[in-house]
């Protein structure tokens, strides 16, 4: 018996699809429209993270070692630092290339560059260069690092260090801000589109009044009245769910030139970052989908059926 | 099979369609309900399908006691209960065989059972030779013969039609009323709700006369008398 009518609502489902074609087609596109919107804020929220995690991984801190400090020293040196859960990689850098680094990040500072040239000779015995997990380790390394085992042979500079958690700081802050901007245009276009798609459904469901009465009359149930529309609402999600997997693909790959072009090697492959998350990015736009149509035909379809 | 008791119905915000109706019809009885429109007759047709609750009394249908039915058996109380309306209410896009099927299909009927009952029921209501015609195809009277047939399908003990020839000419009237007659005499009992003065005075059966919400006359092989 359930599986008779269980056949049967899905054919009512299908054949009001059919017979009531333009009108699903509308409500197709509203709901496509509305998904697109929200695919913009999710592959927004992906490309600002991809671009932090890029600048994180980039972020490295170059620790110059002072005269006084031996090579074997500075040996003993790597190998504690590397003990260190937080640290990705230490590497020794010889003292002309340190020189040179140190001339690089000083290059507006005259007044340090000239007093490096009055030295005469390459005061530096070299440097460490080291990567971390992660950016906001950096205070702890630095404290370790403080301790005065190291302290009389390392030259800890954290002015870079600052100015790369900085640069992350400005990253985040600027991409919550879009973030939350973003956030409030989709809850706006994704309201408007509940009432538009809500709308819509009771378009459908009014034209199909005379036909509700008439199960009513005959003795259908209220589930067996109520199914249909409900199938219809999922059978439009994921209908919408698949232009938009067509469109969003094409749609990035079109876009992709311009991010790359903005965003420099910060940038992110963006096709490759939605196939990543496929799922994710399309699983929960099919079930906000599904929530706005099936219970906008619930409410709908609950007008008709009342006794 | 039909008891009203002390039975009213008000509407918000001072509309009395019933007043005290009280009520008995007994099973295999064709009862004609008669009145000048707004009187009430439709209300009675309403109570008695549940589209309506009553405001005072007590409602009993074949010893079910609907007074206050619960929605989710509404559906139930339905399916031993045929109905026929003025306005025929078929589905445009289906054809006479799948219009009556429709109401075996929604209610879970299996495929043999629905192929074996539509041939009977359109077999008694002489559209036969008919099933694969669109309800445009049909003149009025074939169309209320569908609508009839379509009441049959869950074998009622029951029939309500409100005003059935309302919109037909007195060929068909006298073609209906006679299927009335007949599936009475297959032992159904068939309220009829009407003001049509000669098909109460032809039929000779029990007529409950209604004016402003109150049985004003019962009579058994009673005439129209407003």
């Amino acid at each position: 018996m359930f599986s008779i009518e269980f056949i049967r609502v899905v054919k009512f489902a299908f054949q009001s699809i059919l017979r009531n074609f333009w009108l699903s087609v509308v409500t197709i596109i509203i709901i496509t429209l509305a998904l697109l919107s929200i695919s913009f804020l999710l592959i927004f929220n992906l490309m600002a993270q991809r671009t932090m995690d890029v600048v994180e991984t980039k972020t490295n801190v170059y620790i110059d070692l002072s005269s006084s400090a031996t090579e074997e020293q500075a040996n003993i040196l790597i190998n504690e630092l590397k003990k260190l859960p937080a640290i990705k990689e230490v590497a020794f850098i010889s003292p002309e290339q340190t020189l040179e680094n140190f001339n690089q990040r000083h290059q507006n500072d005259k007044i340090l560059l000239e007093s490096l040239v009055a030295l005469e000779e390459n005061p530096f015995r070299g440097s460490l260069l080291l990567t971390v997990h992660n950016i906001n380790d950096f205070p702890v390394i630095l404290s370790e690092l403080s301790q005065e085992d190291y302290a009389n042979y390392l030259e800890i500079e954290d002015q870079e260090f600052t100015d790369s958690k900085l640069i992350i700081e400005k990253i985040s802050d600027y991409s919550k801000k879009i973030q939350r901007g973003g956030m409030v245009i989709s809850l706006f276009f994704v309201l408007i589109s509940i009432v538009v798609v809500f709308n819509t459904i009771q378009v459908g469901i009014y034209t199909h009044r005379e036909e509700i009465g008439i199960m009513r009359l005959v003795g259908a149930s209220n589930s067996f009245i109520r199914s249909p529309f409900l199938i219809e609402g999922l059978v439009y999600s994921l209908i919408s769910i698949i232009i938009l997997m067509v469109i969003v693909f094409p749609l990035l790959a079109l876009v992709q030139p311009y991010v790359d072009n903005f965003l420099k090697e910060y940038s992110t492959d963006l096709v490759a970052a939605v196939s990543h998350n496929l799922l994710l990015f399309f699983g929960v736009q099919f079930i906000v989908a599904a929530v706005i149509t099936v219970v906008s035909s619930a409410i709908a379809v609950r007008r008709y059926i009342k006794v | 099979m039909i008891k009203f008791s002390n039975v009213s119905k008000y509407y918000k915000p001072d509309v009395t369609a019933l007043e005290d109706v009280n009520l008995n019809i007994e099973p295999g009885e064709f009862v004609s309900v008669v009145g000048q429109s707004g009187t009430g007759k439709t209300t009675i047709i309403r109570l008695i399908i549940a589209e309506e609750k009553p405001s005072k009394g007590r409602i009993v249908i074949g010893g079910w006691d609907i007074t206050n039915i619960h929605p989710k058996e509404v559906p139930y109380l339905r399916r031993q209960i045929g109905v026929v309306f003025q306005d025929f209410k078929l589905l445009p896009k289906k054809t006479v065989f799948e219009n009556v099927a429709y109401a075996l299909q929604t209610c879970g009927s299996p495929k043999k059972r629905i192929q074996s009952i539509i041939p009977q029921v359109l077999r008694i209501v002489g559209l036969e030779e008919k099933t694969e015609r669109y309800p445009f195809q049909l003149s009025g009277g074939e169309q209320q013969r569908v609508v009839i047939a379509r009441s049959l399908v869950h074998r009622p003990k029951l029939l309500v039609a409100d005003e059935p020839t309302g919109n037909l000419d007195s060929i068909n009237t006298r073609e209906i009323i006679d299927l009335l007659k007949k599936i009475n005499q297959l032992g159904t009992t068939v309220v009829l709700v009407t003001h049509n003065r000669d098909v109460v005075n032809n039929l000779k059966k029990r007529v409950i006369t209604i004016e402003d919400g109150r049985i004003i006359s019962d009579q058994d092989k009673g005439r129209y008398i407003l």
